[in-house]
């Protein structure tokens, strides 16, 4: 058929590669993803994790501030579960919405609770003698992020 | 004897009056002109200091969340995808990472941004030939002219 304006669809022509090629490339990558966890060739990790309804990028030697209470003492180790990406220099992990509980591990300790700094909350209306002040202090907590391990059980 | 004129001495005065105006004033020490000095300025300032920082507190995360969009989309751009685009991809690959987080991956790890936008981009691709199919007609409907005699 001749090149016409309307003898192939406007839309430009996407090809997907070959199923059967894919899955033994994508076998091969993950072949030697594994092969470099296993043999601990990777730098700094970093992680972003799911914690206190709120995202975090993390790596070890953080330190991270909630603007809530966690009931759990000072001192005490806490594993961090919903974790949803973990990346180092040349490979990244990501979740599908989250990464398994086997093959990634995040540690923080609780560092210290306290109050936070009094933040005044005030409402004036002008010319009506209408005005509230209310100082509010919310109580938060101090982690830091021991460490992010990552074991090679990908398939 | 009952001193009478006695209790009439005894007025009850302020005498706290420096600390109570101190209490205002040093939310006002960083403030430009006489505002920063004189009480009856200052206290007008301050209270519209406290309301405007009530308020903008509610229109941080507004303007938190427009700012990660516009990084988004100007890192998107860089790898060939419209914002829109990558995000609905993202979300059909059941990534649940939030606009926080995107930005900053676009930022500090361009190379984990590229795998991302790279996913998304064969989402994209995966969810337009589905949407194409076959390239035949559905069965039942034929579409030649049916001529009436």
């Amino acid at each position: 058929v001749a090149k016409t304006s309307l003898s192939s669809p406007p839309w430009p022509e996407v090809k997907l590669p070959d199923p059967a090629e894919e899955a033994k490339h994508h076998a091969e990558v993950v072949r030697k993803v594994n092969e470099m966890i296993a043999a601990g060739q990777y730098g700094r990790l970093f992680a972003v994790v799911h914690f206190a309804s709120k995202q975090w990028k993390i790596t070890s030697e953080d330190l991270i501030m909630m603007d809530n209470v966690l009931e759990a003492e000072c001192g005490d180790r806490i594993r961090m579960e919903k974790v949803l990406l973990v990346g180092a220099d040349d490979f990244t992990l990501i979740g599908r919405p989250l990464l398994g509980k086997e093959l990634v591990r995040v540690e923080a300790t609780v560092i210290e609770k306290t109050e936070s700094w009094p933040k005044i909350n005030m409402r004036f209306w002008r010319r009506h003698n209408y005005q509230r002040k209310r100082i509010t202090m919310n109580p938060q907590v101090v982690l830091r992020i021991n460490t992010i391990e990552i074991f090679p059980c990908l398939s | 004897m009952v001193f009478l004129s006695a209790p009439r001495w005894l007025r009850s005065r302020l005498t706290d009056r420096f600390w109570r105006v101190q209490e205002v004033l040093k939310y006002a020490r960083h403030f430009r002109g006489r505002k920063n000095r004189c009480y009856k300025l200052a206290v007008r300032s301050v209270r519209r200091a406290f309301v405007k920082s009530t308020k903008a507190r509610r229109e941080k995360k507004r303007f938190l969340r427009a700012l990660w969009i516009t990084r988004i989309e100007a890192a998107s751009l860089e790898h060939g995808l419209r914002y829109p685009t990558f995000i609905s991809n993202l979300h059909k690959s059941q990534v649940e990472l939030n606009r926080k987080m995107l930005a900053d991956l676009a930022i500090y790890e361009p190379k984990t941004f590229k795998s991302l936008a790279a996913l998304a981009q064969r989402r994209g691709q995966e969810g337009f030939l589905a949407a194409l199919g076959d390239g035949k007609e559905p069965a039942g409907i034929f579409s030649r002219i049916v001529h009436h005699h």
